[in-house]
């Protein structure tokens, strides 16, 4: 049954707004693939209501690890970044589907925006256990240095790394999607796989699509019950209609997605 | 039956249900979404996700948004339609050997009749007419807010089939025992109350409505209240069970339902915080009973101090 107790462990303020929570949770740390996520539940009362669904940035099964980056966008999240060491959680999870696990040393390229870096640092480090390595490049892009949130954690498990910033306080100046047409014409990759705001991915999956380079993205909306079951958490489906965030996502291949309907409003 | 061992079968319209607690239409999709988390052979009966004649795409998104203890939802009566429904929802849901209520939602009249007509098979227990979500133009609510398009569509429902028809009363009406009314006259076999009331939330940093439809339904604990009330002025004005509902959390605010006069209560937005909430509840009006020393839930039906 997917759904687990834990232990917060340790919580640390990585930049302005964001935290870094180490939770002691056999059960996810065992289960959890790249790209899935929990359903917190902030605490027992009914204000915050519902849970929160929140990427799983790190799994360590050994260690009975689980680690999550939260940025905080409202009150639930709010509440999760003053919570002490050994405050008690009840999860759902792992709980979505993953990103595609990379085969063999095949060169994959990974472009993260913010917070959106979480689910790319869980792939990159699964790719540091494989035999052979998958190559790994990245491209992380951000308003500022400061919305390079656990930049070190993930070039840590990158073959290359591109650091871009709007500001141009780190790395390049512009925008990640600035960067990304140039290093795929320079070296293809098999695959991209991104995760940031709707539009940088929606840029990401026209830039991918036009070089014919198969993208999977992992999105974000607003959750009711993370099991499929209210339909809360729909976004528009190329094939007409919706999908659910939740069950047949976060992770989607590029072209299941219809960008032009998410993007409309 | 004993204090020890208290009895919480209830019945309504017909249906023998082993206990008072169901889900409420929309919040458990066809019930295989929650099969993992609970036991669904312990619930009274499921109220599955509306079913409407054709496939419905549902709304754009963001479709949900918290609110102070509560959310508010614009779906839009997402689902595969009535074929696929009875084809592959249908038999998977009967597998748990509960009782069976089919939510219905239309555009007219005669598209009720139609729906109604073809969930008259087996697997099927009884029909709940939504007649009041709040999140579609020119249905549901249109009819749940007048008393004459409440009557003729509960008439032409209850010609189209011989199982229980429940009637869904919407709470975004001015008297809703009126409309109580209207459905008891029109031949309804008990009544579901209250659809979520109808609301909004602005992002005032973008200046525009945090819900793709706009407008929402609101449920959860906040309306609790507002469903209490309406569940004890509609036991008084009619003689037709009622089935409660509007932010159930816990045994206790069951009973609340219950006292004020439910038969039966469905718990809606509790499944997404707790999915196994529904088994907890029923162990709770249990403890309830023992510790009050009813023998009968059915007994508390009503049972407020007036």
């Amino acid at each position: 049954m997917p759904r687990a107790h834990a232990t917060l462990i340790s919580r640390e303020r990585v930049t302005e707004g964001h935290y870094l929570l180490t939770l002691d949770c056999a059960e996810v740390a065992q289960n959890a693939r790249p790209g899935q996520f929990v359903h917190l539940r902030v605490g027992d009362g009914t204000d915050p209501l519902l849970r929160r669904p929140l990427s799983i940035m790190l799994s360590q099964p050994d260690r009975r690890e689980v680690q999550i980056l939260v940025r905080t966008v409202g009150r639930g999240t709010g509440i999760v970044a003053t919570h002490d060491e050994g405050t008690r959680y009840d999860l759902l999870g792992p709980l979505g589907s993953g990103w595609s696990i990379p085969q063999g040393d095949e060169p994959v390229l990974l472009v993260a925006g913010g917070i959106g870096v979480a689910p790319l640092i869980f792939l990159a480090d699964s790719t540091r256990m494989a035999d052979p390595q998958p190559y790994v490049r990245a491209i992380f892009g951000g308003l500022t240095t400061e919305s390079l949130v656990c930049w070190t954690e993930f070039a840590a498990r990158c073959d290359e790394f591109i650091a871009v910033t709007e500001d141009g306080s780190t790395g390049e100046t512009g925008l990640v999607t600035d960067v990304l047409a140039p290093e795929l014409d320079r070296d293809p990759p098999v695959r991209v796989y991104a995760c940031g705001p709707d539009g940088m991915l929606a840029a990401v999956a026209r830039i991918c699509a036009e070089a014919g380079v198969p993208c999977e993205v992992s999105m974000e909306q607003w959750m009711g019950c993370g099991v499929g079951a209210c339909l809360g958490c729909a976004i528009p489906s190329s094939a007409g209609g919706y999908v659910r965030v939740c069950t047949e996502g976060p992770v989607f291949d590029a072209t299941q997605i219809d960008w032009e309907r998410l993007m409309s409003r | 039956m004993s204090v020890a061992h208290p009895d919480l079968s209830v019945e309504i319209a017909g249906l023998s249900l082993q206990n008072p607690i169901m889900s409420a239409s929309g919040t458990f999709g066809y019930g295989t979404e929650y099969a993992e988390y609970l036991d669904l052979s312990k619930l009274g009966a499921i109220v599955t996700k509306a079913v409407t004649l054709e496939p419905r795409e549902g709304n754009p998104p963001p479709r949900v948004r918290e609110t102070p203890a509560g959310m508010l939802n614009a779906i839009g009566l997402q689902n595969p339609g009535a074929e696929v429904f009875i084809r592959e929802k249908l038999p998977e849901l009967r597998a748990f050997g509960v009782p069976v209520i089919a939510n219905i939602s239309g555009r007219s009249v005669d598209e009720f009749a139609r729906l109604a007509e073809m969930l008259s098979i087996e697997g099927v227990d009884a029909l709940e007419v939504n007649i009041s979500c709040p999140n579609v133009e020119h249905e549901g609510m249109t009819f749940g807010v007048d008393c004459e398009m409440t009557g003729r569509l509960t008439e032409a429902v209850c010609a189209a089939t011989d199982l229980p028809v429940i009637v869904k009363l919407s709470p975004n009406v001015t008297d809703i025992t009126v409309i109580a009314r209207a459905a008891e006259e029109a031949g309804a076999d008990a009544l579901s109350l209250i659809n979520t009331l109808l609301g909004m939330s602005i992002d005032v940093e973008r200046r525009r409505p945090h819900l793709g439809n706009v407008t929402g339904g609101l449920s959860g604990p906040a309306v609790r209240p507002v469903a209490v009330r309406m569940v004890y002025e509609v036991s008084r004005a009619v003689d037709l069970p009622l089935i409660g509902m509007g932010g159930v959390m816990c045994a206790s605010d069951a009973l609340e339902l219950i006292l004020a006069g439910a038969t039966a209560v469905a718990v809606g937005t509790a499944n997404f915080v707790e999915p196994a909430t529904m088994e907890a509840i029923i162990r709770g009006l249990a403890d309830y009973c023992r510790r009050h020393q009813v023998v009968a839930i059915a007994e508390l039906v009503g049972a407020v101090a007036r």
